[in-house]
């Protein structure tokens, strides 16, 4: 072994811990208690917040779900519509608009809310016509499927 | 779609309604229930569970509310104080009889806005039909002279 300095016979030193530190702690900052100054906790308390982080992607899409299904649930019974009713009539009208924009509808454009559950309206009553009624009579204007080829 | 800035601002949004329920003759569980609806806001279609979107709900006539079936001896209200020997166990006949039945104050009465529909359709009583009504209605048979009940 040549060391011809006493700086050289020093190896494998950690010279940057204060950053290794900083960057978990940077995450913390925003924590309650101990945990937002001192690394043990801190490290504990950041895996925690970065697994939760990680499950939650999941629940928010079920979160959002639910929650614009009770917001269009709520506006259709302001106009006398069940939720289940008004869905399944859209969707036998082809009218594919998803939850998320049926909410926001429903919120923002309360009169375009309104023409929808009129039309799902009709289209029920039309549906219960042809189910209670005779074959005879021909189907209603909005029962009719339009074909895109 | 909807921005947040393009959208009118409704400044009445999360004003607080105050709704009348009558109680008289009605089964409690249902008066909860559309009650509950009201109060946590469902019926808005804004609602979010953090934002305090709720109205209130004065329910009057509790003294007059209908149990069906056996309940009134049948239901019991179980609650532990945390002390032992602390088991109460209260049927809902007792509970009523207890239940302290205050006047609503004047200023709650101005303030009412709307009345909420029952949720269950009272009967009339016969004497409640009027003489034209109950010949109108259809007899199914009528007793022979000499029949005996």
């Amino acid at each position: 072994m040549v060391f011809l300095t006493a700086q050289l016979w020093l190896r494998n030193r950690v010279t940057d811990r204060y950053w290794r530190i900083q960057e978990v702690l940077k995450h913390a900052r925003h924590f309650r208690g101990r945990k937002n100054r001192c690394y043990r906790l801190a490290v504990r308390a950041v895996t925690r917040a970065f697994v939760n982080c990680t499950k939650a992607r999941k629940l928010k899409k079920r979160n959002l779900r639910t929650l614009w299904i009770n917001r269009i649930t709520a506006a259709s019974q302001e106009h006398g519509l069940k939720y289940s009713t008004f869905i399944t009539n859209l969707i036998k009208c082809q009218v594919e608009l998803n939850r998320k924009v049926l909410s926001d509808l429903a919120i923002y454009e309360p009169k375009t809310f309104k023409s929808l559950a009129a039309l799902s309206k009709r289209r029920h009553e039309e549906g219960l016509a042809a189910a209670l009624g005779d074959e005879k009579e021909p189907e209603g204007i909005f029962s009719r499927i339009v074909h895109y080829h | 779609m909807s921005s947040f800035s393009k959208a009118t601002q409704q400044w009445a949004t999360f004003a607080r309604v105050w709704y009348l329920l009558d109680g008289k003759m009605q089964p409690p569980g249902k008066l909860a229930a559309v009650a509950s609806v009201k109060l946590q806001g469902l019926h808005k279609p804004m609602y979010h569970q953090l934002s305090d979107c709720g109205d209130h709900v004065v329910i009057m006539n509790t003294r007059h509310i209908a149990f069906s079936g056996n309940k009134w001896e049948q239901k019991v209200y179980s609650s532990h104080t945390g002390y032992p020997g602390g088991f109460r166990q209260v049927t809902a006949a007792q509970l009523h009889r207890k239940d302290p039945v205050a006047d609503i104050p004047e200023d709650i009465l101005k303030n009412l806005v709307e009345e909420l529909p029952q949720p269950r359709k009272v009967p009339r009583r016969l004497d409640e039909y009027t003489q034209e009504e109950i010949d109108a209605f259809p007899r199914v048979w009528s007793p022979p002279e000499n029949y005996r009940l």
